[in-house]
């Protein structure tokens, strides 16, 4: 029914190209996040599906009608913005109001709503609060009833939870969550935050510079990134990128690195690699750390500069002469107890090396280069 | 020093410099109450007289009323209507005020919103104002002739409406600015249609913003001069004009008179301001919407 597509679609503000011929098809209840760094056009793509903006080209589908030439509040959207957008000389409950008394409902009828949405956000001591007296967190949940009431098919959200501390951020998170499954509606959500796009979606739309770089589940957006881009972009602490050199040796593929001098082998799929740059990308979990002198063989050997306890788990940092310090996790308790100047073996965990090429693409195997 | 005792002597200079200030200001108002109540032969006394003794409202009921009091048979003035200049300026300033406001806003919301005029235009428009009026009354008053605007109440309106728009216009814009466009746009994908949107969102929000240029332009029109010595005085006399006429090669300055009579020029502003002063602190200040 609220199937959204997004054909060709751009936009241009000047000669600046802030979406680049997009597609994307949003299926009816889906959840689906756009993310990605400041100014890549996600504000843009959800203000052209609302109808605030006009695509340059391309076209825009609600439940297979084209609506480029629809005004916002014919096309059945609900939308929260970053700012919270309330109408600062209402109360919470003329706010919430406003949506059932444009479509005429009767007073009695509307309170009753009201009253029930107020419920179901959890705002009931509110409703007789003007906006500047509501929190942060308030305000949002505000917002949100005020478009929960009217059902809408669609429901688009700019960054609704940026301004929010990290506590309200996971409750509100949750909240979106539940809402979700409650009223099984479209969401198009917005977020710089990987880890929000992670917790959420069902697909995350990958966005960089107007262009979508990668769709696809949280799953497969964090183990098989398309490019060196997703695969910093996801995860915390991100993926570890060192660059080097494909080598040869005695009929192996190995990689060298540019710094520090060690050298990994790589499993078999890549032995069809001819020499030349390459990055190599390794997530924290897949490197095995343990003290050396056990007897068994390491990949590499490095001096910890920095340990930083988790709780559960332990952060180790290691410096390999670049940008960036190398990063591994470690569930191991005796590891919260290391002194930085350690030195630790290390271990790759072969199936899980991810290679770029130097224009930052996937490397899947030896014979696609 | 410690810092309150630092705090303590800047307050001290702040509002002794303040206090100076408001002297300065406030004394010409006072001067100008105080001969208002003076007999004739205080008017410019030596020494000066500070406070009238002892006090008088003939200088009053000789302006506003038909009664011929003790001090003018000294001062013979023809007869004036400080009435009907008051009602004269009253319709006038309040129709000119009312439409370059409405106009300013209408014109103010499509710059903020949809750009109908660019930047350049914009500082054009002020620039407009900064043309000094008697450059262009005397083209003005032939215009004014061959249209039959001479001394007529309309063509007062017209030139106070134009000559006041750009300020409006310029006003209105950094009220309307502050209104965020996304407040406007959740109106918008709620439901609402484009006239509901402003009656409903955007008006109560710069309702103070339109009130506090109400009043300026408002003060603007009332005590303008030159133009309405120029374009009007015969038919149509303003309570400038009137004022002006207090004062004769023969008779000399009647100054307890004049000073009645800009006593009442000046109370209706006085008036209308408290009326509006909450609105007023709030326009002034700007920056009323969370952001
Ligand atoms: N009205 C506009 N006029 C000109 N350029 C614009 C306009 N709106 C956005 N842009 C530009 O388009 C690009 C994309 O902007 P957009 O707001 O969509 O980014 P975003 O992905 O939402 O970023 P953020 O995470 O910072 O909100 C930016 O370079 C921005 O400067
Ligand atoms: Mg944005």
């Amino acid at each position: 029914m609220a199937r959204i597509e997004l054909v060709n679609l751009r936009k241009e503000f000047g000669a600046l190209v802030a979406v680049k011929d997009i597609n994307v098809t949003i299926e009816d209840e889906e959840f689906v996040v756009f993310v990605g760094p400041s100014g890549c056009g996600k504000t843009t793509t959800l203000r052209m599906i609302a109808g605030f903006e006009d695509p340059t080209a391309g076209e825009i589908r609600i439940g297979g009608r084209v609506v480029n030439d629809l005004e916002p509040r014919d096309r059945g959207l609900g939308m929260v913005f970053q700012s919270h957008a309330l109408f600062p000389h209402k109360t919470v409950a003329q706010n919430i109001e406003f949506g059932l008394r444009m479509k005429k409902v009767p007073p009695a009828e509307r309170a009753r709503q009201v009253q029930e949405v107020a419920e179901m956000v959890r705002l009931t001591h509110l409703l007789d609060k003007m906006p500047a007296q509501c929190s942060g967190g308030e305000s949002q949940r505000v917002a949100l009833a005020r478009t929960l009431v009217t059902h809408p098919s669609t429901f688009l959200l700019d960054e609704p939870l940026s301004s929010l501390d990290a506590k309200l951020r996971r409750e509100l998170r949750a909240e979106c969550d539940r809402l979700h499954q409650a009223l099984k509606r479209t969401f198009i959500f917005v977020t710089h935050d990987q880890e929000e796009a992670m917790t959420l979606a069902d697909r995350i739309v990958v966005m960089r510079n107007g262009v979508i770089e990668q769709m696809g589940s949280p799953m497969e957006i964090y183990s098989n990134p398309v490019n060196s881009f997703v695969a910093d972009f996801f995860g915390s602490p991100s993926m570890n990128l060192l660059s080097g050199e494909v080598v040869h040796e005695s009929g192996m593929c190995r990689f060298r690195c540019a710094s520090g001098g060690f050298q990994v082998g790589l499993p078999d799929r890549f032995n069809g690699l001819p020499a030349g740059p390459i990055t190599l990308g390794i997530r924290p979990e897949h490197v095995n750390a343990v003290p050396v002198g056990n007897g068994a063989t390491n990949d590499l050997e490095l001096a910890v500069r920095l340990v930083e306890p988790l709780g559960k788990e332990t952060l180790l940092y290691f410096d390999v002469g670049m940008e960036r310090p190398f990063v591994t996790v470690s569930e191991s308790t005796a590891m919260a107890e290391l002194d930085s100047g350690a030195r630790l073996g290390l271990t790759l965990a072969r199936e899980q090396i991810c290679l770029f090429g130097p224009d930052g693409h996937r490397i899947r195997a030896g014979s696609a280069a | 020093m410690t810092k309150s005792q630092k705090n303590r002597i800047g307050s001290i200079v702040r509002y002794t410099l303040l206090t100076i200030w408001a002297v300065i200001v406030a004394f010409p108002l006072y001067w100008m109450v105080s001969t208002s109540f003076k007999p004739s032969e205080q008017w410019f006394a030596w020494p000066t007289v500070y406070i009238p003794d002892p006090w008088t409202i003939v200088n009053y009921l000789d302006v506003w009323t038909d009664r011929q009091e003790v001090a003018t048979g000294q001062y013979i003035i023809s007869a004036q209507r400080p009435w009907i200049a008051f009602g004269n300026s009253l319709m006038i300033a309040l129709t000119a005020t009312t439409l370059s406001v409405v106009y300013g806003a209408v014109i103010a919301y499509g710059v903020s919103r949809y750009r109908v005029l660019s930047e350049v235009r914009m500082f054009q428009l002020l620039m407009l104002r900064m043309i000094p009026p008697i450059v262009i009354v005397a083209p003005l008053s032939l215009y004014y002739s061959a249209l039959g605007l001479l001394d007529t109440a309309t063509g007062l309106i017209l030139i106070y409406f134009l000559t006041t728009l750009p300020y409006s216009v310029w006003m209105l814009k950094s009220f309307i600015d502050e209104v965020p466009r996304e407040v406007e746009q959740a109106a918008e994908i709620l439901g609402a249609p484009r006239w509901r949107t402003l009656v409903e969102v955007v008006l109560p929000l710069v309702r103070s913003g339109i009130v506090a240029t109400f009043l300026f332009i408002l003060i603007l029109t009332w005590s303008e001069y030159l133009l309405a010595l120029l374009l009007a005085k015969t038919e149509v006399v303003t309570l400038p004009i009137e004022l002006s006429k207090y004062q004769g090669t023969t008779e000399g300055r009647v100054y307890g008179r004049q000073a009645a009579l800009s006593v009442g020029i000046t109370v209706p502003l006085v008036f209308i301001g408290l009326i509006i002063r909450k609105h007023l602190a709030r326009g002034f200040s700007f920056g009323m919407i969370r952001r």
